[in-house]
């Protein structure tokens, strides 16, 4: 077990790395006059321009920039961000962000996992009637129409009706929250009840139900301690993959309520030539989510006995 | 992510035990003969599904009625782009203009109904292409032994990277059009394709039946495609019948954020982001292009489904 | 001079990529009224105002020397002091420096500075006093390669004597070695000194009658020594609201990025008759979004977007209906530049437009021929008439000694009557008709083919810019048809500089200037021929590579005139009608075309002519002495300020 967890971190650590590096790569493809300011590419000379770019190290040649970047990594130097907040250390601004996020994520989450599970195991219970319809189409709508529709539709419907604000404010968090976190949550209600409904009836339909069926046992009972703890295995993998991501916020969302959280920062570091922010950020991301995998096997497997994970053979 | 694949109901419970039945030879024939058809017994199945079938039959009416509505309509498209009159802004819909008016108190019916061509247009082909180049791949990366590790690690690597710095380079590299966006999309879209025909290719391959057959001397190529292209065919459908909901979706957020198409070739999503703006006042501006949206996503979402089961032979009876 | 200005115009337009804000969003201007006190007395005054900004212009710095950035400055501006600010006129008046002036003609400059100014740091302590060595800190600083990265140094480089000889001495040191340096070289190089703790004198490189006009910009502001020592040389750009050091009239005591900024009075300042709110609260707030938050009351001001606007105007009965204020307009003149030289998307010459656009006629069809009110409606339905611009400098700029506007000796010189505030005055059908002929025969002759192609860009993403440029070819297409010429909306990736100007792709491009000081060579300066520093001409119109002979001619007449107004030094007055009638030459042969000025509309319980009326430096948005009004001011008493303004 624990030569399997080396094993497994370790390659971890050479995807991030690899990623880190195509990231790298990625960004310096962009011509670097989105180093400069769009009044800056017009007035500075050539020669000014070149000046700024060779300070910041931008005209070394790839292989010793990169070079540089790994020896920075190595003592976990993230360097400062340009654009997003001149000069600040990357981590201070990510600092800064990040909880924001994850509290709005978690929270949608928690609730999504509640209810969606519950509407998963009544759905499963009342099969092939009104409510499993309902239901049905409710996942059916979430996972359809895109994102933006669902989201103006909330808006409008929580600004006109409900009249919550739709301004993300930091005075007036709880309130404010609602309506991102609402939008949040939809989403992801539907993928819980979704699955949640197709494993439980998979699992009903098991031989070993109809036994304890016949043995008499209350269909409650059977629900709860067979069925939904047997369905809920498989669920379980991606949990801890879902909590760690809302580090990286929901671009949409955040965007849509102007919540100040992770969600932009990536795509305004790209557009603002923020390198150190955009590395940094894809690192973050890419660690998270393999070791979101790991911690979704490793739970799976606590879970249900007979799951081993050695067998599985390290890269998924 | 989410691929259902509704595997229902089959025995519900057997009743009391067995029965003597007289012998038959019409029916021993029928048992012994099959004429069972691939294609028709998918059409077959798809053809129980009525919400469906329904919706098949709602998607191409409205495809078919995006044409009609632009030559029904009382402004031609191109001309009534450049047809402003400040005094109509923001007229709600009424007679003359059947979906109101926009900002500039043009007509919003041809606005909507070019962009959902616009947009179906892009779902299609971005569909398409996903498929071509994820089948390929997919098909290679399972069938060739040496190369599952090797391509199992970039499938890592691409996957950990977020689409949205894909998308973003792209925008800001090569520009906003309809091909760019077309590409940039189909780039980063062929990989959940790839992924899933690579597991199928991975457990057929080996089966007993596959084995006897090699053994026996049929070629690679009639095994690839009589006994495990039938198993593929369904994952394939639902792949391409998911990635139009997908595609649309990401194109509206993308438009949103000002990543995706250019002004000037207006899709769904354009429509939705600019009537960002307004509907609060104006919510006519919303709902139409929503509801047009919706119907798009939704018909293609239940119909992918449906036919995905219809296409699994393991529901072939 | 190279290179210029902060022109925040080009990147609102362009970098609208972003464009939930499409609307144009940040309350600027200013306004005009005895400027040192307000009513101190009134208790109907906001103690704490709630006022916004785009999401798309946040904060990124706290280091003034170290950007040019509007966004940055419109914040920094209230916790630095300069040694001049301007009044709600648009004039200067003392700050920091008491007493100023120069005489020899604007060569040597001396400033006497206050002696009570302290720099503080957040929680009010004092760290320093504020003397004339800040200044010189911060300008060896500024002109130290290695220290700023060349940010700021423009206007030092070009104005003060052997500037541009310690740039580039520090350029070549290596950056450590340059780092490490202290004024004392630089003070043995550059023309500025400090006899006295509170005397500071420049030396300029040429006659500057305006250069104390520039003392309003970021670049000359002080920074102390103290500071640098404490957080040493690498740590200043990165310098943050906790731990820089203040001497203006307010601290940033929160700063949560994306969200809110909340400037708190500072007790120290020297101005201890200015009137200041208790704190500031500036919350980034979409376009889309404002009216909500006004109409819950937790905004002062707002600019109301078009679909907000047109709802409550069209409906008498709304209860802001009676509150609609229209703004002062932005401090950008925006033109039409045309360009000489312009290249096929191939990078061959489009000899069709190159041909017409050098012929007279033919810019005096479009000159007089383009009906622009639709265009104006664009922003300013209600009064477009009050977006018309019909001169290349801006209006409020420049005052005569008796207080006539400069724009106004360049509207008689044109031979323009007061508007009437329902035509647009240059717009004459006839006169259009006639040159249209004139051009259709001349341009004929030489083989051009009509209809002319006009190629405008726009930024592929941004759907404002679409429209508004819809609404333009419809204006081309009705004032002057579809025979004569055809207007094409093409469009552009990301950078309008690489993309469309450089390769010279455009036919003409509509971009805003605003003044870096006070003078109208700083305006008239971007249109010369062949001459380095002319921003518009060189880049956008492209003369220098023209080819037609009595185009160039006519550009050669207006850039000596202009050389030769820039000679006068001594009597500010000639100056200026000199100036006047090289604009007036260069508008008469239409050279570049004046399009508008930007207004709109809001709602607001600021009164907007109380505000620093900044036409060139950062001051804009410094919140002092401002006059406000707990209840919404009406429609009335803003008509009533802008009278009064005149």
């Amino acid at each position: 077990m624990t030569k399997y967890t080396i094993k497994r971190l370790l390659q971890s650590l050479v995807t991030v790395l690899v990623v880190a590096t195509i990231v790298f790569l990625l960004m310096r493809m962009l011509p670097t006059d989105y180093y400069f300011t769009e009044d800056q590419v017009m007035k500075l000379t050539e020669e000014q321009k070149n000046d700024q770019l060779l300070a910041a190290g931008l005209l070394d040649p790839i292989g010793q920039q990169l070079l540089r970047f790994y020896g920075q990594l190595l003592h976990f130097d993230f360097g400062v961000s340009r654009r997003i907040q001149t000069g600040a250390p990357v981590l201070k601004v990510i600092g800064t962000k990040f909880a924001i996020s994850m509290r709005l994520g978690c929270t949608a989450l928690v609730i999504a996992l509640i209810i969606g599970v519950f509407l998963g195991v009544m759905q499963a219970r009342h099969k092939d009637r009104i409510f499993d319809h309902i239901g049905t189409a409710y996942t059916i709508f979430v996972n359809a129409v895109p994102p933006l529709v669902s989201y103006s539709l909330v808006l409008a419907f929580g600004a006109h009706v409900l009249n919550l604000p739709t301004l993300y404010s930091t005075r007036n968090v709880g309130k404010s929250s609602i309506l991102p976190i609402v939008c949040l949550a939809l989403a992801s209600i539907a993928h819980y009840a979704l699955w949640t409904r197709r494993y439980m009836v998979d699992e009903l339909n098991k031989d070993y139900i109809k036994l304890a069926r016949i043995k008499g046992m209350a269909f409650k009972d059977i629900m709860v301690k067979h069925v939904l703890k047997n369905a809920f295995v498989p669920l379980v993998q991606y949990i801890p993959a879902s909590f760690l991501m809302t580090i990286s916020g929901s671009l949409l969302a955040e965007r849509f309520f102007s919540v100040p959280g992770m969600g932009p920062l990536l795509t305004d570091a790209i557009t603002r030539y923020d390198l150190n922010v955009v590395q940094t950020l894809v690192i973050i991301y890419a660690a998270l989510g393999v070791l979101g995998v790991f911690l979704g096997d490793v739970l799976m497997m606590l879970l249900d006995p007979r799951i081993k994970l050695a067998d599985k053979g390290g890269s998924r | 992510m989410s691929e259902q694949n509704q595997k229902q109901n089959q025995n519900e419970n057997p009743s009391n035990g067995f029965e003597f039945v007289e012998y038959s030879p019409e029916a021993a024939e029928r048992i012994g003969y099959s004429d069972y058809s691939y294609w028709k017994s998918v059409f077959q199945n798809f053809l129980k599904k009525k919400s469906a079938v329904f919706m098949a039959f709602v998607f191409f009416a409205l495809v078919i009625f995006s044409f009609i509505a632009l030559k029904i309509g009382k402004y031609d498209y191109s001309s009534a782009q450049i047809m402003s009159d400040a005094s109509l802004a923001f007229t709600s819909p009424n007679g003359e203009f059947w979906f109101g008016t926009d900002n500039l108190g043009r007509d919003y019916w041809c606005q909507v109904w070019y962009a959902a061509q616009i947009s179906i247009k892009l779902a299609l082909i971005v569909a398409l292409g996903e498929c071509v180049l994820g089948v390929t791949i997919g098909c290679i990366w399972g069938y060739v032994r040496s190369l599952d590790r090797i391509m199992t690690e970039i499938y890592n690597v691409i996957n950990n990277i977020p689409t949205i710095i894909y998308m973003t380079l792209a925008a800001l590299l090569f520009g906003q059009s309809f091909r760019n966006m077309a590409i940039a999309m189909i780039t980063v879209g062929w990989l959940v394709m790839a992924r899933n025909v690579r597991n199928l290719v991975l457990m057929y391959r080996d089966r007993e039946y596959n084995l006897a057959s090699r053994c026996l001397g049929t070629p690679v190529w009639r095994i690839l495609v009589k006994n495990i292209f039938p198993y593929l065919i369904s994952v394939i459908i639902l792949r391409l019948a998911l990635s139009i909901p997908q595609t649309i979706a990401l194109e509206s957020t993308l438009s949103y954020l000002g990543l995706g198409l250019d002004v000037n070739t207006p899709s769904l999503g354009i429509l939705l982001r600019n009537a960002r703006n307004y509907f609060l006042q104006y919510p006519y501006l919303l709902i139409f292009p929503a509801v047009i949206v919706s119907l798009i996503t939704i018909t293609f979402y239940l119909v992918g489904n449906a036919f995905s089961d219809a296409a699994d032979p393991r529901n072939h009876v | 001079m190279r290179k210029n200005t902060a022109r925040l115009a080009a990147l609102a337009l362009a970098s609208a990529m972003v464009l939930t804000a499409c609307g144009g969003s940040s309350s600027q201007n200013t306004g005009s009224n005895d400027g040192g006190n307000t009513d101190a007395g009134n208790t109907s005054a906001i103690k704490d105002l709630v006022t916004y900004e785009a999401p798309i212009r946040e904060q990124e710095g706290f280091f003034i020397l170290n950007t040019e950035k509007a966004a940055d400055l419109n914040v920094l501006c209230n916790m630095y002091s300069p040694l001049l600010e301007v009044d709600a006129n648009g004039q200067l008046r003392a700050a920091v420096a008491k007493e100023w002036g120069t005489e020899d003609g604007g060569l040597t400059w001396t400033f006497k500075l206050r002696d009570d100014v302290k720099w503080v740091d957040i929680n009010g302590n004092e760290k320093a006093d504020c003397t004339a060595q800040d200044w010189i800190t911060a300008m060896e600083w500024i002109l130290n390669f290695h220290k700023n990265g060349g940010n700021n140094a423009s206007m030092p480089l070009a104005l003060i004597e052997g500037a541009e000889d310690y740039y580039n001495y520090t350029k070549d040191l290596p950056e450590a070695e340059a780092k490490a340096l202290d004024t004392s070289k630089m003070l043995e190089m550059v023309g500025i000194e400090a006899p006295d703790d509170y005397t500071l004198v420049y030396h300029c490189t040429t006659n500057a009658p305006y250069f104390d006009t520039v003392m309003t910009s970021a670049c000359m502001y002080p920074i102390s020594q103290g500071l640098i020592d404490e957080l040493g040389v690498d740590g200043m750009i990165g310098m943050t609201n906790e731990n820089m050091w203040y001497n203006g009239p307010y601290f940033e005591t929160t700063f949560t990025m994306n969200n809110e900024k909340i400037l708190t009075k500072n007790d120290s300042y020297w101005d201890k008759d200015a009137t200041l709110f208790d704190t500031v609260t500036i919350r980034m707030v979409d376009a889309t979004q404002q009216y909500q938050l006004w109409q819950n009351g937790e905004l002062d001001n707002i600019s109301l977007s078009e679909a907000d606007l047109r709802t409550i105007y069209d409906d008498e009965n709304n209860k802001d209906h009676a509150y609609l204020a229209e703004t002062r307009p932005k401090k950008f003149s925006y033109q039409m530049h045309l360009n000489y030289a312009k290249n096929n998307e191939d990078g061959t010459p489009d000899t069709n437009w190159n041909t017409a656009v050098a012929n007279e006629a033919f810019r005096l069809s479009l000159y007089y021929g383009l009906d622009l009110t639709k265009y104006w409606s664009r922003s300013n339905f209600i009064n477009p008439l009050h977006n018309e611009n019909v001169c290349y400098t801006m209006k409020g700029l420049l005052k005569y000694s008796d207080g006539r506007d400069y724009t106004d000796k360049v509207q008689e010189l044109l031979g323009m009557s007061e508007s009437d505030g329902e035509h647009m005055r240059r717009y004459d059908k006839e006169k259009a008709e006639a040159y249209k002929k004139q051009a259709i025969e001349e341009l004929t002759a030489q083989g051009v083919t009509f209809p002319i192609q006009i190629d405008y860009y726009i930024v592929s993403g941004d759907q404002n810019a679409l429209d508004t440029q819809t609404i333009m070819k419809q204006i081309f297409s009705e004032c002057l048809g579809d025979d004569y010429v055809n207007f094409n909306i093409k469009t552009f990736v990301s950078s309008v500089t690489k993309e469309v100007i450089q390769p010279g792709i455009h036919s003409y491009y509509i971009s805003g200037w605003g003044a870096d000081y006070g003078d109208p060579a700083n305006f008239l300066d971007q249109e010369r021929y062949g001459y380095d520093g002319a921003y518009y001409s060189k880049n956008y119109s492209r003369i220098n590579q023209a080819t037609d002979e009595n185009l160039i001619a006519t550009y050669k007449e207006f850039s000596d005139m202009v050389e030769k107004a820039g000679e006068i030094c001594d009597d500010m007055d000639q100056r200026y009608d000199a100036f006047a009638e090289a604009e007036a030459y260069m508008l008469e042969h239409a050279l570049t075309i004046p399009v508008q000025y930007e207004t709109q509309w809001q709602l607001t319980k600021v009164n907007d002519y109380t505000k620093m009326n900044a036409m060139y430096g950062a001051q804009n948005y410094t919140y002092k002495n401002w006059e406000t009004s707990t209840t919404p001011y009406t429609t009335e008493q803003y008509e009533a300020f802008a009278a009064e303004a005149k």
